[in-house]
């Protein structure tokens, strides 16, 4: 992907958002026609001189006037057209960099990578935040300037070649040794910023991890130690920051040498060559301003060939997500699940991470329709990879998961997702209300029927208890919940969706007895009368269960009730004398 | 401050307020910058004079009237040049010195916040949001200080402006009253402009947060949404967030867009009066060319200069809504109170006394009332209690990260609230359920910068039950943990900051549930390691499991704000029925299990 041009990234985000490109032909032609006017100044001041200030006649100033208001009109003219231009390219990058935006966020919302690699999450926002901001900064300033700059640098060329070209390619030639010379600073200086930006990352770092351990730093007395390591990061950073400013503004500030030099020449070149052709006063005077014209947009130009390529890798970056495959989709073949009940069969399914060794391996079982299953083993021993695999959250690397019969991958999945219930062991709650959130399992759910949902899961006194009942807003990721209240909210959330088959991830973490008990209850209600399997962390669980999958290293290595497994003395017995160890009090 | 109350006038006063207290800082730095801009500033007037005095000596004597050049040409190439490179002299002194200005007030005021922070009491700390926090010393930081930067070049411009005007005026009259006349209005409809859009600007700011947000939320709860198959709608509800923020973004920009193309073509509008102006000031013989080309050569090179003088309102703008997020820790006053008590690491283990320990969070719910702890020299105490009834609020009471609202804590007979900054430390070490790891090795997470040999290290370490996988890590001790290093699992980084406590071998050790997530038999391995010790301490461990409790001397149970009863395991059971319950709940699964099993 890296090898991919710029013309390509570009030429790619404009078939994913058309909208970017709009118009775009008339918009630059719009753009030039109002940025010709700029040059009206230069000659109406040549035109003025010489026919004018310095005919030996005298001064006609009605003539004068008359030119004057020609120049006016052409100015307001020149406006007109120009900031209808850019309304028009701001129109179009704006819509077009929106849908791009939302295109890329469904994109990855679709993509295994968010639950699998859950620390790249932070990593993964920006690519529908900063990354498209770049861009979007790069569309109104940047492109704005650029076309605008060069415009302009066109129409002083063209101007100066009417004029006189000899002295006009002077100018030309300066001009282009002028861009080299800044682009070759640029390149010299992105080495410098590169390094600054790591000083930054590396003092960043240490400040805010100082500032989250506040706690630890007060608990342990090692303040003077924190301080001085954070005072040591922040003075290399002003170091490499310093030198670089430093350095970068002698680079720069030789351009305004250059600028010098090339005035000094058009002077000298415009006398000599004037005398010699013929060239009026007037019009070597309009040649200084012209000078100005071309250098400062000059300045523009060098600079949004900088910008363009933090967009351009914002861009690439943009672009990477859009190819990138979404590894769950949508069967080609659709076929129906049965009506009723659920089983489910795992032949030979054995599954890995493209990045790793087997994560599962030879699971073949089956899960009768109508029952409930315990997955039991230790952290790592592949449990929870087995309850994705069952949800289709992930495919398996080979063999074929069939849930009442039909190969997972042949079922459609808004048909899956509202037959099967997935319930992760940290209730993700979103920053809305409580009603809101148990929508999510039945959008369109009226207040009534989240009400009822929650007495049908015995949890009313809960709800009652809440200040707002249902239009309880539940904060940030549910922050205003206790861990075991997400939970009891994400039950209802699968209950209320009636699914078929259910596979709930049993939370670790310690909960208040009272809810202990409200949520044992409230699990015990939804799996009856359905298929369910729960990846078990207590004891309870495992022994009601019809059935106990023992998982560890990645296999299935028991399976079978309670009772028989205990007697066999095997992985699960050393699991139970494990548990029940932690709670025995006597 | 109330934000409907700003005005461009309002900004412009506090903004040079704001600035003198950062030139205070570095007034040497502030000096070169603005003699720096000065420079520059003579330099542009003094290019135009000379382009002026070229075209009255030079271009019009040898073009206009036909005379051959005279020697004036060279030199008037190299006055130019020379002008030129003053004026990059001045570009330089002056971007340097506000370079400096800005980078070293970012750098004190990270150190100064740092340092503000750690002397304040924790009750504080735990009312701020951490993200919070960081973005104030990271983001705020940069923006608050956002004016420094063009700040000189600002002055440079002012300079330049009052320069041109003397000038112009003392080329002609009229000519000057009509220059002055003119880039008022553009400074005006400038500054308008620019404040217009500032206040739009700040909406697309919080347009901007709402969309990161919601991506953030719609990433963290990946797996719900898919599991629910609930992605349509979530990427419906990004998309209007979005295009809110699109809106918002065509919104100003447009009235940008507007206000930069009149800004632009102004100076070019009042060139054109003046050429008109200077006619007729030529005609009546008032006026030479050359300082009318002068005028105009100057106007051209103002044009530039005299559109940066809004941006200075933005950075003014935003820079102080950067510093009052930096002024309100500043403004915080809420300090520890320190006495001169130094510490007596090596006395052996400390008793607790306490008596009528009262605490409120925050002012208003009241944790505890009359509280009273006493505990022997050496004991290991467990504290036992529902969800939320103090049992965290009493560890850290001990540890005098909080401080009691009434009533004193005393440890070995020495009022905690008594020793110098540093001292407690010393002789408490305080272990928290959310184990904190650096970005540092194990060997540097374990001593916190403190001299500990190598095999005190691994001493600390076996006693945490950690020595075995830190052994199997790919450079043992030295292994970089943290954000750039190996990620263990919880109960793994518990354990390691379980031993960042026992190499300090405390006089009193405090556990905060920190062995939560360490599987329940190793718990029970590492408990009865640190009994059978030869630690120095008295503990105090806040226990869930049954196991763990067992295993202490005494067992305190703390309910609806008070210790409800303090005895032994058997003790407690038999006198009170809410520890019963509590402790038994756990156990009655275990029981019921066994016996079908038997």
């Amino acid at each position: 992907m890296s090898d991919v041009t710029t013309g390509q990234l570009i030429r790619r985000a404009l078939v994913e958002s058309p909208a970017l490109a709009s118009g775009l032909r008339l918009t630059l032609v719009m753009a030039m026609a109002g940025q010709a006017i700029t040059i009206v100044t230069p000659i109406v001041f040549q035109q003025i001189l010489d026919d004018e200030i310095l005919n030996p006649n005298g001064i006609d100033l009605g003539d004068v006037l008359t030119r004057a208001s020609v120049a006016v009109f052409a100015l307001i003219a020149g406006i007109i057209i120009g900031r209808a231009a850019l309304l028009r390219l701001v129109r179009s990058s704006s819509i077009g960099l929106s849908d791009l935006r939302t295109m890329t966020f469904d994109h990855l919302l679709r993509q295994s990578v968010l639950h699998v690699q859950a620390e790249r999450r932070g990593n993964l926002v920006s690519r529908v935040t900063s990354d498209v901001t770049t861009l979007q900064e790069f569309m109104e300033w940047g492109g704005v300037s650029l076309v605008v700059a060069s415009s302009q640098v066109l129409l002083a060329t063209s101007v100066m070649f009417y004029y006189q070209w000899r002295l006009a390619l002077i100018s030309l030639v300066g001009v282009f040794l002028y861009l080299f010379l800044m682009r070759w600073f640029q390149r010299i200086l992105r080495k410098n910023y590169d390094r600054v930006r790591i000083e930054v990352g590396r003092s960043l770092g240490v400040l805010s991890e100082s500032i989250s351990a506040i706690p630890v730093v007060r608990a342990y007395g090692v303040e003077a130690e924190t301080q001085g390591k954070v005072a040591e990061a922040l003075e290399d950073r002003f170091q490499r920051e310093f030198r670089t400013n430093w350095f970068g503004n002698s680079l720069f500030s030789s351009a305004e040498i250059f600028a010098g030099t090339l005035t000094a020449a058009v002077v000298i070149a415009g006398v000599l060559i004037g005398a010699a052709e013929g060239m009026t006063a007037g019009e070597l005077i309009a040649f200084f301003f012209l000078t100005n014209l071309l250098i400062e947009p000059l300045q523009i130009v060098v600079e949004t060939l900088e910008f363009s390529q933090s967009a351009a890798s914002g861009l690439r970056r943009v672009i990477e997500v859009l190819d990138s495959e979404i590894e769950i989709q949508d069967p080609e073949e659709p076929q129906d699940l049965p009506p009723d009940g659920l089983s489910v069969t795992f032949e030979d399914v054995r599954f890995a991470y493209d990045t790793g060794g087997d994560v599962l391996q030879d699971v073949s079982v089956k899960i009768e329709n109508g029952s409930r299953v315990a997955v039991v083993g230790e952290t790592g021993s592949g449990k929870t990879t087995f309850a994705k695999l069952l949800v289709r959250l992930l495919d398996p690397s080979d063999g074929v998961i069939r849930v009442g019969g039909v190969p997972l991958d042949n079922v459609p999945l808004e048909q899956l997702r509202s037959r099967v219930a997935f319930v992760p062991q940290e209730g993700f709650l979103f920053d809305d209300t409580i009603a809101n959130n148990v929508r999510y399992g039945r959008p369109g759910a009226t207040d009534a029927e989240v009400f009822t949902a929650f007495h049908e899961l015995d949890l009313g006194d809960w709800l009652a208890g809440l200040p707002e009942g249902l239009e309880t807003q539940v904060g940030e990721r549910g922050g205003a919940l206790s861990a075991g209240e997400r939970q009891l909210v994400a039950l209802v959330r699968a209950w209320i969706g009636s699914p078929d088959l259910l596979v709930l991830d049993e939370a670790t973490s310690a909960v208040d007895p009272s809810l202990d008990v409200a949520l044992r209850h409230a699990m015990e209600r939804l799996t009856r009368g359905r298929t369910s399997v729960t990846i078990a962390h207590r004891l309870a669980t495992a022994e009601n269960a019809g059935k106990v999958l023992v998982f560890d290293s990645g296999r299935l290595v028991e399976q079978g009730r309670h009772r028989d497994l205990l007697a066999a003395g095997g992985v699960y017995a050393d699991l139970f004398a494990d548990w029940s160890a932690g709670t025995k009090s006597v | 401050m109330n934000s409907a109350e700003l005005t461009p006038w309002s900004v412009l006063r506090d903004g040079v307020r704001l600035i003198a207290r950062f030139v205070r800082g570095h007034p040497f730095a502030f000096a070169i910058a603005v003699t720096g801009a000065a420079v520059y500033a003579g330099a542009i007037i003094a290019s135009s004079l000379v382009i002026g005095w070229v075209t009255d000596t030079v271009v019009i004597p040898v073009l206009d009237a036909g005379e051959s050049y005279s020697g004036l040409l060279l030199p008037a190439g190299l006055l130019i040049l020379g002008v030129a490179v003053v004026k990059a002299v001045g570009i330089i002194t002056r971007r340097t010195g506000a370079g400096y200005l800005q980078l070293r007030t970012r750098q004190d005021l990270r150190n100064e916040l740092l340092d503000h922070q750690l002397s304040l009491k924790m009750s504080w700390f735990d009312k701020q949001s951490i993200g919070d926090l960081l973005a104030v010393a990271d983001a705020d930081v940069d923006q608050g200080t956002g004016v420094l930067g063009p700040l000189p070049y600002a002055s440079g411009v002012v300079l330049l402006l009052f320069g041109s005007f003397a000038m112009i005026v003392a080329i002609d009259p009229w000519i000057g009253l009509g220059a002055t006349i003119g880039l008022a209005v553009v400074i005006a409809v400038d500054i308008r402009g620019s404040w217009i859009t500032y206040r739009m600007w700040e909406a697309v700011q919080v347009a901007r947060g709402r969309v990161s947000s919601v991506a953030h939320e719609s990433f963290d709860g990946a797996l719900t949404v898919k599991s629910l198959g609930r992605e349509g709608y979530v990427s419906e509800r990004f998309g209007k967030e979005s295009d809110e923020l699109r809106d918002r973004l065509i919104q100003v920009n447009s009235t940008w867009t507007t206000y930069q193309t009149v800004i632009r073509a102004m100076p070019q509008a009042i060139s054109i009066a003046l050429i008109v102006v200077g006619a007729v000031r030529i005609e009546a013989g008032l006026l030479s060319a050359g300082d009318l080309v002068t005028v105009a050569y100057l106007l051209a090179l103002l044009a530039f200069p005299v559109q940066l003088i809004g941006f200075v309102l933005w950075d003014l703008a935003g820079s102080q809504a950067g510093w009052q997020r930096i002024a309100a820790i500043f403004g915080a006053r809420d300090f520890i109170d320190y006495g001169d008590l130094h510490a007596s690491p090596d006395a052996g283990a400390a008793g607790i006394s306490s008596a009528a320990v009262g605490f409120t969070y925050d002012g208003s719910a009241t944790v505890f009332e009359g509280l009273s702890l006493d505990l022997d020299p050496g004991v290991t105490l467990a504290v036992v209690g529902p969800t939320a009834s103090g049992k965290s609020t009493l560890c850290l009471l001990l540890a005098r990260l909080w401080d009691p609202a009434t009533g004193e804590i005393h440890l070995d007979g020495r009022d905690v609230s008594l020793f110098a900054g540093s001292e407690l430390p010393r002789e408490v070490s305080y272990v928290a359920q959310d184990a904190f790891l650096f970005d540092d090795t194990v060997a540097g997470n374990i001593t916190l910068g403190s001299d500990f040999s190598e095999e005190e290290i691994k001493e600390a370490a076996t006693l945490a039950g950690a020595d075995e996988f830190v052994d199997d890590l790919p450079q043992g001790y030295e292994t970089m943990l943290g954000e750039r290093g190996t990620t263990l699992s919880g109960g793994q980084r518990q354990r390691i900051a379980l031993a960042r406590a026992l190499i300090r071998k405390p006089r009193l050790l405090i556990l905060d549930d920190a062995t939560s997530a360490v599987d329940p038999s190793v718990e029970a391995v590492i408990l009865r390691s640190l009994k059978s010790a030869a630690l120095p301490s008295t503990i105090v461990v806040v226990a869930y499991r049954p196991a763990s409790i067992r295993l202490a001397d005494e067992v305190v149970y703390v309910d609806e704000k008070r210790i409800v009863a303090h005895g032994t395991h058997p003790e407690l059971l038999a006198s009170t029925p809410g520890y019963a319950r509590l402790v038994q709940a756990y156990e009655e699964d275990a029981r019921r299990i066994e016996q079908e099993a038997s």
